[in-house]
């Protein structure tokens, strides 16, 4: 594989891969057929579905000779970009051999697998996996180990996922990177002490980038929630502690650090950051939860007044809440969420793709409630998915309208020619190019015929012409005249002037043959042509009427394959918006039923409360019904 | 009241949602499938539409065809392209960021195709946008191109001039 083609597909590579380390900048590809170039002009704003039908177009017109190998590569790259990860594997599988760079290689493997884990195919991304052999690049390295590990835990080998993360040698920068996740794999393998031992390290240490202080969070409030479930309420407090509070996880850190209060006993301690989440508008399940453990822990330390009233409060924001969700699901139910979400594209304009930036949830109605499931890779996937079906199906719709215009089109052409074509005909049938074709020839001989044995006077302008023969009448008149002295001085002054006429033509005889020659050249070009004309005409006449009805055959074979493809890719959308939809109803479903579940405990605390108060000494029943 | 406790711990999603952020179950297998195998038929489709919509409205015996390309580009920021032929304004094209940004990584863009007779014709582009030093500029290349029986594609070329550092425009006939 030329070395250009590797150069170019790297830069392919790290423009797919928004996550990919290895970025590096190249310069622009030189383009050696325009049309090769012209597909680059999309490829580069990420038009995919435009490129590749103008690639596939290129190439059956045969206007990437120049290009060819490239071209094939950058359609297996085109068509992974697009969600063809089939097609787009099976075109590498061809293309890349053991000749082929072995970097180059591993990348498009890499981004193969990447595709497929993203896809939830987990099996065909173990496979793709395979093809990739040990990375020089230490940055490949600990990506593909990072994705070495996360397919492992997908499938449950959480002590596999964690060994590999072990033995991965990486640059120092990638590091913490791979221990956090080695802790996490331990925790999910049960190993709760080898992983708390390596995430206790890590939680405490600066992170340099956002992205791993989110994760160093993550794995301190895992860490801290494992603690809880196991009882021991002062190592999980240490843990959530080490949670940022202006981090994405400080809500689930606040709430578990109530519990873990709860957990030694200390209610009171526990209200401290459970009032702080309380204070949070969210609708996140820490917020909806904490509405009921407040006046549980003030129920504990004896407040029941206090409890009370927050137990009432927690019933009045959970109907709120419910009713939120009561409208979510209705909206979700109707089709409107699906079709909300298909219209916000950031990127208008473009013809789908993988690689775009994710939806935004603005103006989605209950997109707060779905900010998880949304942002997972089965939904994400999906809607992809909804959205090219959906620009497909515009696409064709299009193509229908436009291709009744072309059939209109080709019919006014036909007309027109069944108008004309008589006419061109007859003068066809004149073959006016056939006779001034042969009138060259008859100068073209009797400029050959000159050249052998030249008389000037064949080339003798009209008007020398006219004065010889003038001379030459004259002469024979004064021949048949009586032989007097003046008519022999006339005789003989008109052989003089003939001879110097003659002499005249005859010293232009060779400039003159020359002229002519080269006016029958130019002639030979401009007959050969008319006669060329004559026969194109022809040929075209006769072709015109197989070409009309090619045209219409090839329209109506189009129209065909769009009415049948249209059925399916109407299908296909509505399955992956019924999907999209089922995905997001079972996420309201489960947020309502956890819902009803603490509306129904906050009721039955109240109760209760009111019951204790009752009980105690000194209180009316009025009370209790206060 | 423990028991209180512990049912809410279970009803927390925030563990499970911790630990699993990354294994949500797998979209239907069947979709995807679909959707692979459509988008190739479409495209297939796509192209053969495409393929007769410019036979049939730019036949090969009159399509001309003029593309647009950036080399380097340091010495002029494209705006906007004017192009006329036989004095006739056929594009007055405004650039996006996005497309300048292909264009400058080696992009080509096809900026007009038209149908013209077999002969001579003139073309002239005017390229307006930012020359050296951010100021103003306007520039304008014209030639004569021989339509002959085929298909005939021009190109338009900016280019680095490093002799003066200013930009050039060539024209070139392919």
């Amino acid at each position: 594989m030329p070395k250009r083609l590797l150069h170019f597909f790297l830069f392919w590579a790290c423009l797919a891969g928004s996550a990919g380390s290895g970025a590096v900048s190249v310069k622009p590809q030189e383009v050696l057929d325009l049309h090769y170039g012209e597909v680059l002009f999309h490829f580069y704003q990420n038009d995919y579905f435009t490129a590749i039908t103008h690639l596939l177009a290129a190439q059956q017109r045969n206007q990437l000779p120049h290009h060819r190998q490239e071209a094939e590569l950058l359609l297996a790259g085109l068509e992974l970009s697009y969600g063809m990860l089939d097609q787009a594997q099976a075109r590498f599988e061809r293309l890349l051999d053991q000749d082929t760079d072995r970097e180059l290689r591993n990348r498009v493997w890499y981004y193969i697998t990447r595709i497929a884990y993203q896809r939830g195919r987990h099996h065909q991304a173990i496979e793709t996996l395979k093809k990739i052999e040990k990375p020089r690049d230490k940055n490949m390295r600990a990506e593909l180990a990072l994705l070495n590990a996360n397919l492992h835990m997908e499938t449950g080998q959480n002590e596999e996922a964690a060994r590999i993360l072990k033995q991965a040698s990486v640059p120092e920068r990638w590091e913490d990177y791979l221990r956090i996740n080695r802790g996490i794999a331990l925790l999910r393998a049960g190993k709760v002490r080898e992983g708390q031992a390596i995430l206790d390290k890590l939680g405490d240490q600066r992170a340099d980038s956002e992205e791993l202080r989110a994760l160093r969070d993550r794995a301190n409030l895992g860490l801290g929630y494992e603690l809880l479930r196991k009882g021991d309420g002062e190592q999980a407090r240490k843990y959530l502690n080490r949670v940022r509070l202006q981090g994405p996880f400080m809500q689930a850190a606040l709430l578990g650090a109530g519990w873990a209060d709860t957990e030694r006993g200390d209610y009171e301690q526990a209200l401290t950051p459970w009032l702080a989440l309380m204070k949070l508008s969210g609708h996140d399940a820490p917020v909806q939860e904490v509405h009921l453990a407040v006046p549980y822990a003030f129920s504990k330390i004896g407040d029941n007044q206090r409890a009370k009233y927050f137990y009432k409060q927690a019933l009045d924001f959970y109907d709120r809440e419910q009713q939120y969700l009561a409208d979510a699901i209705q909206a979700a139910r109707s089709g409107a969420l699906v079709s909300l979400l298909s219209q916000t594209d950031n990127d208008a304009g473009i013809s789908g793709g993988w690689l775009n930036a994710h939806p935004t949830l603005e103006n989605v109605p209950s997109g707060r409630y779905l900010v998880d499931i949304l942002s997972g890779h089965p939904f994400q996937e999906t809607l992809k998915d909804y959205r090219d079906l959906d620009y497909l199906e515009q696409l064709l719709h299009n193509w229908l309208k436009n291709i009744s215009l072309y059939h209109d089109m080709v019919e006014a052409r036909r007309l027109a020619y069944e108008q004309r074509a008589p006419r061109v005909r007859q003068r066809l049938g004149q073959q006016e190019a056939a006779a001034l074709r042969q009138r060259w020839q008859h100068f073209q001989d009797l400029v050959q015929e000159e050249h052998q044995n030249g008389d000037p006077l064949h080339l003798a302008t009209s008007k020398e012409k006219q004065q010889w023969k003038t001379l030459q009448d004259i002469q024979e008149k004064l021949t048949s005249l009586p032989g007097e002295p003046r008519y022999r001085k006339i005789q003989e002054r008109a052989r003089w002037l003939q001879g110097t006429l003659y002499w005249q033509i005859q010293s232009d005889y060779r400039v003159r043959l020359r002229k002519a020659e080269k006016q029958i050249r130019e002639l030979d070009t401009l007959t050969g042509e008319a006669l060329a004309r004559h026969r194109q005409v022809s040929t075209a006449l006769a072709d015109v009427k197989a070409g009309f009805d090619g045209f219409d055959t090839r329209i109506a074979a189009l129209r065909q394959r769009i009415l049948a493809l249209l059925p399916g890719i109407d299908m296909a959308r509505r399955d992956a918006g019924e999907h999209l939809q089922k995905l997001a109803l079972k996420e309201l479903e489960t947020r309502r039923q956890r819902l009803s579940s603490y509306r129904l405990q906050a009721r039955y605390a109240l109760a209760r409360s009111y019951d204790q108060v009752s009980q105690q000494p000194g209180t009316s029943g009025d009370g209790v019904q206060q | 009241m423990k028991a209180l406790l512990r049912g809410i711990l279970t009803g927390l999603l925030v563990w499970p949602l911790l630990l699993a952020a990354e294994t949500a179950a797998p979209p239907e297998k069947g979709i995807s499938d679909d959707v692979q195998t459509l988008k190739q038929q479409v495209l297939e489709l796509n192209r053969d539409l495409f393929l007769l919509e410019e036979e049939l409205l730019f036949p090969s015996n009159t399509q001309v065809s003029v593309f647009i390309s950036l080399n380097v580009g340091e010495f002029f920021k494209l705006d906007s392209v004017t192009l006329k032929i036989d004095g006739k304004e056929v594009v007055d094209y405004l650039y996006t960021k996005r497309e300048l940004d292909a264009l400058a990584r080696g992009g080509v863009q096809r900026l007009y195709i038209g149908n013209l007779r077999t002969g001579d014709h003139e073309l002239v582009a005017f390229f307006v946008g930012k020359g050296p030093h951010d100021r103003d500029y306007k520039r304008g290349t014209t030639m004569t191109i021989n339509k002959g029986l085929g298909p005939k594609y021009v190109e338009l070329k900016i280019v680095d001039q490093t002799s003066n550092f200013q930009p050039g425009f060539e024209v070139r006939e392919w």
